[in-house]
Order: C-alpha cells, then structure tokens, then sequence
C-alpha cells in the first residue's frame, strides 16, 4: 500500500516531464510553422525573396519574350557577380542566390555558369576543364549574356516595445553586350515583435 | 447588485472595444465604375476547413491570363469583410498537364494581412510554361 502511495506521485511528475518536455520535430521548410525572428533574416525570407524576384524576372523578361540568347536555340547564359551583404549579420548570399538559379533552371530560358563569376569559377575543375579543351581544340567559350548583381540591406528601427527589422533585398539583371540593366527589382520583408515568436 | 453588474458589463464591453479598436483600421477605396480591363475569371473549387479563416479572408475571384512564353499568371481578389484586421500566410503549388506537382525551392507560405474591408490582390506566376494548374492554401498564422 506504501509503495503505491509513493509510486502516485512519481508517476505524475513522469507524465508531466514526458508532455511538457522539450520535444523536436521536422518542420515543413516552406510551412508557416518555421521559426521567425526579428534578429536576424530567417530561412523563409529568403524564400519568400527568392520566390518575388523570380517570378518578377519571368514577368517582366521572360515571359514577353524579352531575354536574348547569345547562342541560337540555347537558353540564355547568366553569370553571377557580387552580391553584397550589407547587413549585420553574417549570412551566405546563395541562399537567396541559388534558390533562383534552381527556378530559372527549371523555366527552361536561363542557364548559370559554374566557371564564370565574380571571385573566381564556383566549380575550378569545370573552369581548367574548360581551358584545356579551348587550348586543345581552339573551341571559343560562350561568354554570359547577362550577369546577376545584387544587395541585401537591413534596417532595424524600435519604439518602445516594439522592435522593427527590416531586410531590403535588391537584384539586378545586366546585359554584357551593353552594360544595361534589363531587369531590377526589389523585395523589402519587414518584421515586427517584441521578443522572438514562432510564425507569421 | 443589477447596477454593479451593468457597470461591469459596460466596462468589459469599453475594454473590449478599446483593445480590438486600437488595432483595427478599416480601408476605404476608390475604383473606375467601368474598368477598362477585362479580367478571365475562372470557375473554382474550395474547401473550407477554417471557417472563421475563411470568413475573414473571402476570395471574391480568381483570374488567369497566359502570356507568349507560356507562363500561366493567376490572380486572386481577396476581401476582408470583418471589423477587425487579419493577418493570415498563403502558398501556391503547381501541377503540371498531368496533374503532378512541381516542386521548387522557392515554394514557401506567404505573410499577407488584410485590413478592416480592405481589397487585395495575391498574383502568383507558375514556375514552367510546364505548369497548367495550381491550388491555394490560405492557413492561420501559428504563434
């Protein structure tokens, strides 16, 4: 009878550890359950970014039938140059940056060089590879027909409480043959919140 | 004892007002009468699961339009007829021709917020000329 009298409140305290404990699941990356922070650029911001700045680019290029091919029937050729990071923290552009080369991909229209970029070939091997068989076969490379530029800028601001970051998001698209920007647009996500919350 | 409690009733009411009033704006807004441009609308099925979502963000009309390249644009019209603010995240997927969804990086829920009576228009532009349907998911905000 002892026993079980002392068994009772172990038990409860068992339960309620196990249901109020710190618990760790999958979240769905593009679900609205995703962490979200006014410290910081949060992964869906990138997303939400990425996902304006594409579909402005199939809008205002694409679609119209706007963006020009330097090689006949190829999908025009985009190299990636400086994307500046002017925020406070320190972040890896491609996240924003490979998210739209993967859906431009994907349109069929743009295709990335992997040997021609700002800061030297993202691939080197491709890029020796590539100068070898130049050298060999006396083949000319196919030189970009648009680079991609940008800047990521924050503004944080507070009122009382009330803590305000906001993280502008700029990109433009420049063709080479006439130093031009053909396409620019920018995405502005602003984020308000007195201490970090989970959602919207 | 009724004057007391008529007293509190009005105070929780004053209160309630007060709370709920200081966020809330209601939109005012200013059309042609006859607008110039044509809009295709389309036929569409829904399912409500969240009624008072779905009471708060009404979608009044879903036009598309698809240009040379092949790209199918869609634009819905959504309305907040409540009194009160409503903040709320949409996401778009796409199907192609045989009705399989195209997966793509960039897919993610969208914040949006709607004001008191405000008007707003949510355009989504497939990723592939490939993409011949699409499905909105309109979801609450999880805190």
């Amino acid at each position: 009878m002892k026993t079980s009298f002392l068994g009772m409140p172990l038990l409860a305290i068992l339960l309620a550890t196990g249901c109020s404990g710190p618990k760790t699941t999958y979240v769905d990356p593009g679900s609205s359950r995703l962490v979200t922070t006014t410290e910081g650029i949060n992964i869906q911001d990138f997303s939400q970014a990425a996902d304006t700045m594409v579909n402005s680019l199939i809008d205002q290029l694409i679609n119209p039938g706007a963006l020009r091919s330097g090689a006949p029937n190829q999908p025009a050729l985009l190299a990636i140059s400086r994307i500046q990071n002017n925020t406070g923290q320190q972040l890896d552009t491609d996240l924003l940056v490979r998210k739209i080369r993967v859906a431009l991909l994907r349109t069929g229209k743009v295709q990335t060089s992997t040997t021609i970029a700002f800061g030297g070939p993202e691939d080197p091997l491709a890029a020796e590879e590539l100068a070898n068989n130049q050298f060999f076969n006396d083949r000319p490379t196919r030189r970009p027909d648009y680079t991609l530029s940008g800047k990521i800028i924050e503004d944080r601001t507070r009122a009382g409480n009330v803590r305000q970051s906001a993280y502008i998001f700029q990109l433009a698209l420049t063709d080479v043959r006439q130093g031009v920007a053909v396409w620019e647009d920018e995405k502005t996500i602003v984020k308000q919140g007195s201490r970090p919350t989970v959602g919207f | 004892m009724n004057r007391a409690l008529n007293r509190l009733a009005g105070s929780l009411a004053a209160a309630a007002w007060l709370t709920t009033g200081c966020g809330s704006t209601s939109v005012n807004t200013l059309e042609p009468a006859e607008p110039t441009a044509q809009r295709a609308m389309v036929s569409d099925h829904r399912v409500l699961a969240d009624r008072s979502l779905a009471s708060a963000v009404r979608v009044v009309g879903v036009n598309t339009a698809t240009d040379a390249a092949g790209f199918l644009k869609v634009q819905l019209e959504t309305y907040n007829p409540s009194r009160k603010r409503k903040l709320f995240t949409y996401r778009v997927e796409w199907f192609d021709a045989q009705g399989m969804v195209i997966h793509l990086p960039t897919a993610t829920s969208i914040p949006m917020s709607l004001e008191a009576r405000e008007t707003k228009f949510i355009t989504a532009t497939a990723p592939t000329p490939q993409a011949k349907d699409f499905r909105f998911r309109f979801l609450e905000p999880v805190n």
